[in-house]
């Protein structure tokens, strides 16, 4: 597969330094925007193959909400925060710095701070990689749905055009005092803009 | 005792089975397309991804003909065909083709569902084929499921239950 063939351990690595560093700043951050301590958990990164990442939100039927973004530039792709419903339910109750179980219902107000959540990482993460490899980017404003797994994922299938590809899958887990919930984010850069940014990153430290 | 057939993404099936259900869940964008001869009792189910093959992906198309719309309703009828089928007796019934962005940033440049829908309708009308109904567009994911045992198929969205299309 072509964009297998993208990735090698090298590549991974610096991936998963800068998620580490995005997903940080992005709870610093979000931390200012709600005026309570959140923070981030080690997010973990892998590459997985698009078919299996529904199955790890749970069933293709189930409900879940999705936080979109698509960013433009010198690397395009997309980003999705996807989680299942009830746990949207109590990352809403975190981020709201409210009871747990407060949240019954995702209405205007949870969609929004679930929105600028998937946002503000889909952001930060861009950021670094920006930082470390040189690159500019354009994120779009977050697009927030409430439906199945399977129409979810149809919006990135959709994009990708393929269904034999790979999703990098960041899995992150929020925490806010003792309570805490995990969160997954598939992220579809487009791979071979990736790989020449790498490449020229390992050039340019090779010529220093 | 039903045996659920479940579809994934750009796969079809076509069954005599009267113990069949064939489904397919969470459509998005994508379309579930159903043929159903009644006389003969066979039925069939695509899910299409995209309208059509872009250029470049030729080797892909051949790999994968239901994952296109276009190419996929003529693998399906060409299955159902070899199943027994008559093509003048065939029902068509589909459903999908959600717009699930409704960002304004977004809505109309990535509208896959759209696209969907209108290359099916077009395909058809090619093939000389109407469609007896459909429930498509909107916002909202949906399950399909064809019961081979009635001729039976139904949608469900999310938070709602089963009704028949």
């Amino acid at each position: 597969m072509q964009d297998m063939a993208v990735f090698d351990e090298d590549l991974l690595n610096m991936l998963k330094t800068i998620t580490d560093e995005g997903f940080r700043n992005a709870a610093e951050g979000f931390s200012v925007m709600v005026g309570h301590k959140i923070e981030v958990g080690n997010p973990n990164l892998e590459l997985v193959p698009l078919l299996t990442i529904s199955s790890m939100v749970g069933g293709i039927e189930d409900d879940a909400v999705g936080v979109y973004l698509r960013f433009e530039g010198d690397m395009p792709g997309q980003i999705m925060m996807v989680i299942p419903y009830q746990k949207a339910l109590e990352l809403s109750d975190l981020l709201m710095g409210i009871t747990p179980g407060s949240t019954q219902t995702l209405g205007m107000m949870e969609r929004s701070a679930l929105g600028e959540l998937g946002n503000l990482c889909g952001s930060f993460f861009l950021n670094s990689i920006a930082k470390t490899v040189g690159a500019s980017f354009r994120p779009s404003p977050p697009a927030v749905m409430v439906d199945m797994v399977g129409a979810i994922l149809d919006v990135v299938v959709a994009t990708v055009g393929g269904v034999s590809e790979h999703v990098l899958l960041v899995h992150a887990n929020f925490r806010e005092g003792t309570r805490s919930v995990e969160t997954d984010f598939w992220v579809i850069p487009d791979m071979k803009a990736l790989r020449d940014l790498a490449l020229k990153k390992r050039s340019d430290e090779q010529s220093d | 005792m039903n045996n659920l057939i479940s579809l994934g993404l750009g796969e079809q099936a076509v069954s005599r089975n009267l113990q069949d259900v064939l489904v397919v869940y969470g459509l998005g964008s994508c379309l579930g397309i159903c043929m159903i001869d009644p006389q003969a009792r066979v039925a069939g189910l695509l899910h299409a991804v995209l309208p059509e093959r872009s250029n470049g992906l030729e080797a892909d198309s051949a790999a994968h003909p239901s994952k296109y719309v276009d190419r996929g309703i003529q693998s399906l009828l060409a299955e159902m065909l070899k199943e027994g089928a008559i093509k003048s007796r065939i029902i068509i019934r589909m459903a999908g083709g959600a717009n699930m962005l409704i960002s304004p940033a977004m809505t109309s440049a990535f509208d896959i569902g759209t696209r969907n829908i209108e290359k099916a309708r077009e395909t058809l009308r090619q093939l000389n084929m109407k469609i007896a109904a459909e429930e498509v567009g909107g916002h909202k994911g949906r399950t399909v499921r064809v019961y081979v045992a009635d001729n039976r198929v139904t949608v469900k969205l999310v938070g709602e239950k089963e009704h028949d299309l």
